[in-house]
């Protein structure tokens, strides 16, 4: 199953046609290996850096692998022109903890992802735009596919927390002590609505 | 997935721009990505050498030329080739697939790159290794080499 979706290139503001794939597959997994690795080495290198991109050592074969064997995990890939441009694995068994909807199930972004060519941390200007939003939508429909209404919950890096607040709308609820610290933000069933009208 | 029309997308990919995205496990849990090393692959990592070198001088091209084609460095082929103990670059080996027109995924399993290792392949590896050696007297220009090379040493040597 894959469903069409449309990215912006950032240098025409283009756009392009892109396909989300409900799986991450084998092949997924070759070109994280075969171009994401080396251009996140590569990074690191340039900024002499011993470790690169704060998830740079995310292995996605062994976090795939496990997944898997989880009936409760999801995996989604994100492809354009054959190309890997981000991936996503979620998690339908975690409960809310805002107090307006604390304790009703929710799907929990266990990890996400774009290809470092699409990242203006290492690469500028950045070649597709998109990718966040089209991944957040994703886990919105699997909620509401789900029954869970929308309510989506994540821990975001720290580069990442204005996205998550400021432009897809979710909830701040602080640093999580039980996650080193990363902040966690979660989405009701109304702010899922916002996003979805696109509002 | 429900299908959205292109102007949503245009608009959130508007109101997303440049901004980083990640979400996941924390960054104090980050160390560089090593991958683990591969159980019994120097077999066929003596295969991967000799398909390269074959392939590469049945097409009639020098070292130089297969790396300008797959867009690699040329101590990169040279060590492919003649070092079994190598760790290539996967990024290095999926160029060659492509070059050679062959599936990325069965190379990278000859050069040891993934732990899922086909039997019959890795049989096939070794009957080709072991049959591919050459064994004919060497040609005028492979003999000039080694006596220039033989020649170039033992002055090292003197010197």
């Amino acid at each position: 199953m894959s469903a069409k979706v449309y990215l912006k290139r950032a240098k025409d503001g283009e756009l392009v046609q892109a396909t989300l794939c409900d799986q991450i597959t084998q092949n997924h997994l070759d070109q994280w290996e075969t171009t994401w690795i080396p251009e996140m080495k590569a990074f690191a290198k340039q900024r002499s850096s011993a470790s690169g991109p704060e998830d740079a050592h995310w292995d996605w074969r062994g976090k795939v692998g496990k997944g898997a064997t989880f009936l409760s995990h999801c995996s989604f890939a994100l492809e354009s022109n054959g190309n890997l441009q981000g991936m996503m694995m979620a998690n339908t068994v975690v409960s809310a903890r805002l107090p307006e909807q604390f304790g009703k199930p929710l799907v929990y972004i266990e990890y996400l992802a774009t290809a470092p060519w699409n990242r203006p941390e290492t690469s500028n200007p950045s070649r597709l735009r998109g990718i966040g939003s089209a991944f957040v939508l994703t886990a919105i429909e699997l909620s509401i596919d789900e029954g869970f209404k929308g309510r989506v919950g994540l821990h975001s890096l720290s580069e990442a927390e204005d996205f998550y607040e400021v432009k897809c709308g979710m909830t701040r609820l602080g640093p999580d002590g039980a996650h080193q610290d990363l902040t966690y933000f979660e989405l009701t069933e109304t702010q899922a609505e916002s996003f979805r009208r696109n509002i | 997935m429900k299908e959205y029309p292109k102007e949503w997308f245009a608009r959130r990919a508007d109101i997303e721009g440049d901004a980083e995205v990640g979400a996941g496990i924390p960054p104090t849990h980050r160390s560089t990505y090593t991958r683990p090393p591969p159980p019994d692959a120097i077999d066929t990592r003596i295969a991967l050498g000799q398909f390269v070198e074959l392939w590469r001088r049945n097409k009639g091209w020098n070292p130089e030329r297969l790396a300008n084609e797959a867009g690699i460095d040329t101590s990169e082929i040279l060590e492919i080739e003649q070092d079994p103990h190598c760790s290539p670059e996967p990024s290095a080996i999926f160029k060659l697939a492509h070059v050679f027109g062959v599936p990325p995924r069965r190379l990278l399993e000859i050069a040891g790159l993934v732990n899922d290792r086909t039997p019959l392949l890795r049989e096939s590896a070794i009957r080709f290794a072991a049959t591919s050696k050459p064994i004919s007297s060497l040609s005028e220009e492979e003999r000039e080499a080694l006596e220039a090379f033989v020649a170039a040493l033992s002055a090292s040597t003197k010197s």
